[in-house]
């Protein structure tokens, strides 16, 4: 509906509509931008006005290995995740609509389940007398359990598991809106089915892999729940440091400046992510 | 071809295979919790030794998890309240409205859901304890309610671009007053969206941790933090127990959203 259309008829209302956005915007600037402005306000005034807080921050090893780790459980969490989602996206783009809705179904519930209840199976099945150590043990394919939870092989299964449907979910609308003629055109002139997947398949579903690898990496990045869960000591992630530093060691500054520069990394690749999917959008609807 | 399903080859065996191994995947967890919480191994050894109710009863017989959950429902309930009027409102100013600026303002609105929860959780856990609504249900619902606008206004605002205003501009040329017409017309036609809007809303305060974390005091607590305080300490099968009532919850929850939406649907 266009602008003017909506003009067109003449129907009695406030002139700008903006009435209706009077009690969200209350909400959201007196306990959003508020409480958060105040945070960053705290991050350069305590214990004492300056830039302490930040280049302690950024001057010290333990917290520049927390920052490392951070984007190194993102980044690994997001490959996992990309490649995982895939081919299910792909099978369910293109599989009978009763199968696919049985598999809907499973992602949805997956998704929906308590994050706790999920984290905390994992940390049964994970642990050194667990499900998984047993049945690997009795198999015979290790004599030693393998040491799955409180360290990186333990946030990556339990992040790529909370993970998984924020990428299949969009995949699956990138895939469907391909337009299979161009992949039987493809194999009418000869090309075999790798070069049909590289040179058609996979550039042309580009834009949501990027577009949702860059938002699985964006929440993964300031996870909190699971890393500190199922990850060790030794790779701490951001959110689990600003959580320890203020509710633990009550050191506001430090943590309020750790808060800002996580919201300033997050909000940064946000905007970006929202670039592609406009550009998506727009090339689309073309 | 590789679009086609019925074409695909041996290409299929090796994507369905590889799509079973990962529905598998996603159902282990919560298939494996529901077992679990059956068997009678306190050290929750798998496959159990024998099969029990026994972790239900302890669950009951604790008044501090039946509290955490009255607490959560609760909360949750008034955040979903509060969530749909707030973004029911918010989404027709953002549709319908004739004003600069509104990708900025829906741009606004909708951060709460991208910025780390942590950020916000310290940031709402500081001010409300200089405003003395640290630990308090307005505390917990005001902050809930921020985090859960978004999912509100998403599903609305998705239903109202989608309805033709004419319709309701046509009611008002048969007579009725521009409030008749979207109690009539608009928000009966819009409800799937205003559901989805209220079921998210209660998600997102049922299931939230990180806000609830620092915000519970030894009074008040909801289900979230009782189960977090629990698998910190360690990981009694009462766990168990009280996750399969939530993976039931949750099951009926699709269960009853599937219904109402062929319903409304038709």
């Amino acid at each position: 509906m266009s602008v003017e259309a909506q003009q067109g008829i003449a129907t009695p209302r406030i002139p700008a509509g903006l009435g209706g956005l009077l009690p969200a915007l209350m909400l959201i600037g007196l306990f959003f931008v508020v409480p958060v402005l105040a945070l960053l306000l705290r991050s350069v005034t305590d214990p004492a006005p300056g830039l302490q807080n930040y280049a302690a921050l950024l001057g010290d090893g333990t917290y520049a290995r927390v920052f490392f780790n951070t984007f190194l459980v993102a980044a690994v969490v997001t490959i996992v995740t990309v490649l995982v989602a895939f081919p299910v996206a792909w099978m369910l783009a293109i599989m009978p609509p009763a199968l696919a809705s049985i598999l809907f179904g499973i992602i949805i519930l997956s998704m929906w389940t308590n994050l706790l209840t999920r984290t905390y199976a994992w940390m049964v099945l994970l642990q050194r007398t667990g499900v998984i150590n047993r049945a690997l043990m009795g198999a015979g394919i290790i004599d030693q359990p393998l040491p799955l939870i409180n360290n990186l092989t333990g946030v990556t299964i339990g992040m790529v598991y909370i993970m998984l449907p924020f990428m299949i979910l969009p995949l699956v609308g990138t895939l469907r809106a391909i337009d299979p003629m161009t992949l039987r055109a493809a194999a009418l002139c000869g090309a075999s089915p790798l070069a049909a997947f590289r040179r058609i398949l996979l550039p042309l579903s580009l834009p949501g892999i990027a577009a949702g690898g860059l938002m699985v990496f964006v929440m993964s990045l300031g996870y909190f729940v699971t890393p500190a869960l199922l990850g060790g000591t030794s790779n701490m992630m951001l959110a689990e440091m600003i959580a320890q530093m203020i509710q633990s060691l009550l050191n506001w500054g430090l943590g309020s400046a750790a808060a800002f520069v996580l919201l300033v990394v997050t909000m940064a690749l946000y905007a970006l992510q929202l670039r592609l999917v406009g550009a998506r959008r727009t090339t689309g609807g073309a | 071809m590789l679009l086609d399903y019925d074409r695909l080859g041996w290409l299929k065996v090796v994507l369905l295979a590889f799509t079973t191994l990962v529905a598998a995947f996603l159902l282990l967890p919560v298939v494996f919790i529901v077992l679990l919480s059956f068997g009678s191994s306190r050290w929750l050894a798998f496959p159990p030794p024998g099969w029990t109710l026994k972790w239900y009863q302890e669950l009951f017989a604790d008044p501090s998890w039946i509290e955490a959950a009255l607490t959560s429902a609760r909360i949750a309930t008034m955040t979903a309240i509060l969530a749909v009027a707030i973004g029911l409102l918010a989404s027709f100013a953002l549709v319908r409205g004739q004003f600069g600026g509104r990708e900025i303002l829906r741009g606004l609105l909708l951060t709460p859901m991208v910025l780390p929860v942590v950020v916000f959780a310290i940031a709402i856990y500081a001010f409300f304890l200089r405003l003395g609504l640290g630990g308090t249900t307005v505390g917990f619902v005001v902050a809930h309610t921020v985090l859960a606008l978004p999912f509100a206004i998403i599903p609305i605002a998705t239903a109202l671009e989608g309805f033709d205003k004419s319709i309701e501009d046509a009611a008002i040329v048969c007579g009725a007053s521009p409030l008749q017409a979207k109690f009539r017309i608009t928000l009966p036609s819009i409800r799937i969206g205003i559901f989805s809007a209220a079921i998210f809303s209660f998600l997102a305060s049922w299931d939230e941790v990180v806000v609830a974390i620092f915000m519970a005091s030894p009074t008040l607590q909801t289900l979230p933090v009782k189960i977090w305080g629990s698998l910190r300490s360690d990981l009694t099968p009462v766990i168990a127990a009280a996750s399969s009532l939530l993976v039931a919850l949750t099951l009926a929850l699709m269960i009853v959203t599937a219904l109402l939406r062929r319903k409304l649907q038709t």
